[in-house]
């Protein structure tokens, strides 16, 4: 309550995080590699094309030192298949448009699961990258036929940046700017219309899925997303105070013949 | 809720009407009478943290001071007016603190009906209050009545619900600084 800040994390650091993402750029200059903190970076030959972090793309884009190449899900075509999915499917009604699939989880088309490239670690012990180190926004040379655009994780964040800064390498820049506004708009309704379901969450054991969910909309809802969760909660306080006496009594009485040992698991949690 | 926390000190204040069950000698200036007994029988409105105290006299197995009331603002009308449209009743003229009231209350009364009526109405009226902080006209708008209706728990909840999407927007670049 003494702190003065607001809890959770600003716009400003969510886009500074979502500076850490990967991007394809294509080069003008030569520049060798560079060896920083967050790894090495590879060396840039004007014709090939390389993939930066976005703050060092949109610095040597500044320079015009390189041209961005925008990632296939920004681009005005992909904005409008994702915006119909939010707004007309049916069965995206009150849910969000599907992330990018995770490596190794299969697309809706295609069930065959896809070989996992596993990575790993200095230490040589085996991981599986998850996003947001996942490379979500880099230009790929084939998509695999029959997968449909998703938004990626830091996609409001990525999209605005790339629009400020190299909105001379977007196609259809203009398209994009109004698709962004209103793929944002529907999904922040939705995020208000999906208080209805947080009850679960104040509740023992449940949980809200909040699958496809961008950071910045996250960081935008979360303070009222918890103030409703933390009401919710304190209004059902003694109703879980009395279930859970209830809980209690049940397993004393019933915890000498001992048909109800699944209840010890549940208590536990 | 913690012990510097003005709003807890405030429920606190928020009255509960008692009724006294034994005849207590040198009370009566909870009535306006200094210097008198009070009678059994007797209702006064008393302070949530007063009554509280003097009414757990019957946990302990000794007999009890007072008996408790619902307050005005859980009565069985107020209810059934939330039940029927949560977004038109004004609670912050029922009582200014009516969520934490009612969270206190609901650890002295067992009213299971009570907890599914205000988990309802929360969850409808956060779902408008959401609606009208993000309305860029802020507490402008023809939502003012609504707005005006709110109580502390909401008032809170509209502000960091507003702030946070003015901070978005000020990032995005569609508004200026302050």
């Amino acid at each position: 309550m003494a702190f003065p800040l607001p809890r959770g994390i600003t716009p400003p650091e969510i886009s500074f995080l979502a500076e850490m993402e990967m991007v394809t750029i294509l080069p003008r200059q030569r520049l060798e590699g560079l060896e920083l903190l967050g790894g090495p970076v590879e060396p840039l030959l004007p014709p090939r094309r390389a993939s930066l972090p976005l703050w060092l793309a949109l610095l040597l884009k500044r320079q015009r030192r390189a041209n961005i190449l925008p990632p296939p899900w920004l681009h005005p075509e992909s904005l409008e298949l994702i915006l119909e999915i939010e707004t007309k499917d049916d069965d995206y009604q009150h849910v969000f448009s599907p992330p990018p699939p995770l490596p190794g989880q299969p697309t809706p088309r295609d069930r065959r699961p896809p070989t996992i490239r596993s990575q790993y670690t200095p230490s040589g012990e085996k991981y599986h990258p998850a996003p947001p180190f996942l490379p979500e926004n880099t230009t790929r040379d084939h998509i695999p036929p029959g997968e449909p655009p998703a938004l990626p994780f830091h996609w409001l964040e990525v999209g605005t940046m790339l629009l400020e800064a190299a909105s001379d390498d977007l196609v259809e820049p203009d398209q994009t700017r109004r698709l962004l506004k209103e793929l944002r708009e529907v999904r922040m309704a939705k995020i208000r219309s999906g208080v209805d379901v947080l009850d679960a969450a104040a509740m023992g054991g449940g949980g809200v899925a909040l699958t496809g969910v961008g950071a910045m909309e996250l960081g935008e809802g979360r303070r009222f997303i918890a103030g409703v969760v933390d009401g919710l909660r304190r209004i059902g306080a003694s109703k879980e105070q009395a279930r859970r006496e209830e809980m209690a009594e049940g397993m004393a009485n019933g915890g000498y013949d001992g048909t109800q040992d699944y209840e010890d698991d549940e208590m536990e949690f | 809720m913690s012990y510097y926390d003005i709003d807890a000190i405030l429920t606190d204040s928020q009255k509960l009407p008692c009724t006294f069950e034994l005849e207590v000698p040198g009370l009566g200036i909870l009535e306006g009478n200094p210097g008198e007994n009070i009678k059994a029988g007797t209702r006064i409105d008393l302070p949530l943290w007063l009554g509280e105290m003097l009414s757990i006299g019957a946990r302990l197995g000794t007999s009890r001071l007072v008996t408790l009331d619902l307050p005005s603002a859980l009565s069985e009308r107020v209810m059934n007016a939330l039940k029927a449209d949560p977004r038109t009743v004004e609670l912050r003229s029922l009582a200014p603190h009516f969520y934490s009231l009612s969270e206190r209350i609901l650890e002295l009364f067992e009213e299971e009906e009570m907890v599914e009526v205000l988990s309802n109405t929360f969850k409808k009226r956060s779902a408008a209050i959401a609606d009208h902080a993000h309305n860029p006209q802020g507490a402008l708008g023809q939502g003012a009545d609504f707005l005006r209706g709110l109580d502390e728990t909401e008032r809170q909840l509209f502000r960091v619900a507003h702030d946070s999407a003015k901070e978005t927007r000020i990032w995005a670049g569609e508004a200026k600084k302050k």
